[in-house]
């Protein structure tokens, strides 16, 4: 083989392009993993959890060897006024107890570990290099340009990213829009791990996963939280386009979530080690490009823009490994590269990638009903403090105490319109 | 054509050490590993200088079992191999055990004629390697070095000192240690990162330099270290009027004993 030709180069090595680039090398192929950062996980500021069903997929029980966080065993829904918050919390020990079904994850050791499982069967990882253009001979791409060195491949596959810079070069999809992806700032808080179980009422090796509306300025968005080992993920993520019209910064509402009485306490004491933002896929089955490939190149991960928002599951890297193996078994399925493109979808078809992306694809209407992230969340605390008042006074009838926590934050109109949209979308 | 070699010491990196809080301690927990910066700009003194003169560059590092990951960065910079010593006595070393151990190394591997080091490491900054290493190897020791050129056996350097430059030439073998203003170290092509895998490395075992149990014994024995942390006063001015804050900001810096 010559020196500078690969059966694939894979662009990026985050979970897509570790997962593809993993699967490829244990079948014997000669596989190329790139990485812009100084090592895998360099650049990564998600903090975040994994599904893990994905790894299974890849290959049975290899979340044991992953450095894996917390197993979450606590979700948590948190609607947030001003000054209180009513939370929904489901607790399970035994969540997912043959596989266990989501860890807490921190990205810059979990990429680096993937790099190297794939580089222990024989890919070559290297890091630090920016790819910056795509070799096209004859309608295909046949390898990439980084500064002035050139590589050639049998197959190009892009895991570059949300802003894919490949997948516009090869004229697939334009650059982002900005209604497609959300703006996510996010922080690390280093907590002794007894406080962080104390806090979040879990044994030392479980987590919880807390997510949070009501605290975005009535932008379209929300708050996530997560447990680490040490440390705790906490960040928001926002409407792009809402958050450009505001007059408040980000990073200010940020602030004031993490000094909202409910969520102060929980990381108070710790250390903030990182901070970050990012850009994420925002508009799941509408937002993927309508072309994921061309002859001699494949799109996968964020680049494809997979992601899942129910406003209760946030969705990235499980379906980014999923697409990553899709498209490694795309290329070992075939020596004819025009067939790869669309065994590649085919693939995405069998392993469901398809199907939980359009389940949930009329999902993302809800978060057009701008009541959802102020009026509804105020409305469920108000309707708590009518609940839990005891002051001696003759207690309102119940109905008619709701009734008023309803009047005062919507109309009956807008309750009417606003459930029916979610019906809908449901 | 000189017969190079570059001296690097892989060290943590200190963007990545955090001082606690608590007692000043240094917690290098999460903290990965680079090629020491002065370090690095040796290595691109010696790759210009063999792409200029030709010759050839050799790499020589010294430390614990982590300098094993430094191997393919130092061969994506230039050299066409590297030695390593990778031994538990790197973790309490100071400059006298490091020159004995890479002196002792160069005995074996040499003779080269020309011995780079960085002016100083990342971490300690001793500034004494590349000294030690001529005074034990016997041979001539340029400092501070700001540009270097070779023509046949001559060795010319412009030195950096407090208030001017000095010109000097020597005839090689010479040791020689650069500043960071000699050159900018340069990013790794593709090509280079690639090309690193393939270039060979060896390991060199501490216990075949036949160096004396003395050798190794620090003279300077660390008992600790701590972060240095500047304590603020944290006050804040609130006077309604500019003219009152500034005078009172003047009563104040005079107070301190600072105007």
């Amino acid at each position: 083989m010559a020196d500078d030709k690969y059966d694939a180069i894979i662009v990026g090595a985050g979970p897509a392009g570790s997962a593809c680039a993993y699967t490829l090398a244990k079948r014997g192929k000669n596989v190329l993993l790139l990485e812009r950062g100084n090592a895998a996980g360099s650049k990564n500021v998600s903090g975040g959890r994994l599904y893990t069903y994905a790894l299974e997929l890849l290959e049975p029980d290899m979340y044991k060897r992953a450095p894996l966080q917390r197993k979450i065993v606590r979700e948590q829904v948190m609607l947030l006024n001003e000054r209180g918050s009513t939370t929904i919390d489901y607790f399970d020990p035994a969540f997912g107890e043959q596989v266990p079904q989501s860890y807490s994850v921190v990205r810059a050791e979990l990429d680096e570990w993937f790099a190297g499982e794939a580089e222990s069967h024989g890919a070559t990882v290297a890091s630090g290099v920016l790819v910056d253009g795509l070799i096209e001979e004859s309608g295909k791409i046949v390898g990439i340009r980084s500064g002035a060195d050139e590589m050639r491949a049998d197959i190009v596959i892009a895991a570059d990213g949300v802003n894919s810079l490949l997948g516009q070069k090869a004229g697939l999809f334009p650059d982002a829009a900005p209604n497609s992806v959300g703006l996510g700032v996010k922080e690390t808080i280093d907590l002794p791990d007894n406080l962080i179980s104390a806090r979040f009422g879990v044994k030392d090796t479980e987590g919880a996963a807390r997510v949070a509306i009501g605290c975005t300025d009535g932008i379209s968005g929300g708050a996530f939280l997560y447990t680490n080992k040490g440390s705790i993920s906490i960040g928001i993520v926002f409407n792009l386009v809402e958050a450009a019209k505001q007059k408040r910064q980000v990073q200010d509402i940020f602030q004031d979530f993490k000094m909202h009485p409910a969520i102060q306490p929980l990381i108070e004491g710790g250390t903030s080690v990182e901070y970050g933002a990012h850009l994420v896929p925002e508009l799941g089955y509408n937002g993927i490009p309508k072309r994921l490939h061309r002859e001699g190149f494949l799109v996968i991960g964020d680049a494809a823009k997979f992601g899942i928002n129910t406003g209760l599951i946030i969705r990235g890297m499980d379906l980014a490994i999923v697409s990553g193996l899709a498209a490694a078994q795309a290329v070992l399925e075939t020596n004819s590269p025009s067939q790869t493109g669309e065994l590649y979808m085919k693939q995405l078809e069998r392993l469901l990638l398809t199907a939980n992306q359009r389940a949930y694809q009329n999902f993302h209407n809800i978060f057009e009903i701008s009541r959802i992230f102020s009026a509804y969340p105020n409305l469920a605390n108000d309707a708590m403090q009518f609940l839990f008042t005891v002051d001696g006074k003759t207690p309102k009838p119940m109905l008619s105490g709701l009734y008023g926590a309803v009047k005062r934050n919507v109309t009956l109109g807008q309750l009417a319109s606003d459930g029916w949209k979610a019906f809908r979308s449901l | 054509m000189p017969k190079c070699l570059v001296c690097y010491k892989w060290t943590l990196d200190e963007q990545d050490i955090k001082i606690k809080p608590e007692d000043l301690s240094l917690d290098a927990s999460r903290a990965k590993g680079k090629i020491s910066d002065f370090d690095r700009n040796a290595i691109e003194e010696a790759a210009l200088l063999v792409e200029k003169n030709g010759g050839a560059v050799d790499a020589l590092t010294y430390g614990t079992a982590t300098v094993k990951q430094s191997l393919k960065d130092v061969l994506s910079r230039g050299p066409a191999k590297v030695y390593w010593i990778a031994d538990a006595s790197a973790e309490s070393a100071d400059a006298a055990v490091t020159a004995n151990v890479l002196a002792a190394a160069i005995r074996k591997i040499g003779p080269y004629d020309l011995i780079l080091c960085g002016e100083g490491s990342s971490d300690l900054f001793n500034q004494q390697t590349a000294a030690r290493l001529s005074a034990l190897l016997g041979i001539p020791c340029l400092t501070f070095l700001q540009k270097l050129s070779v023509e046949g056996a001559v060795v010319s350097a412009t030195r950096k000192l407090e208030d001017g430059t000095e010109e000097v030439s020597v005839t090689a073998p010479v040791v020689v240690s650069v500043l960071s203003e000699i050159n900018k170290p340069r990013i790794p092509t593709l090509k280079q990162v690639l090309g690193a895998s393939k270039k060979p490395n060896e390991e060199i075992k501490l216990a075949d330099l036949g160096l004396k149990p003395e050798d190794l014994v620090p003279k300077a024995t660390r008992s600790s270290v701590k972060g240095f942390v500047m304590q603020r006063k944290n006050v804040i001015f609130k006077e309604s009027s500019a003219a009152d804050n500034v005078a009172k900001l003047k009563a104040g810096l005079a107070s301190e004993g600072l105007i």
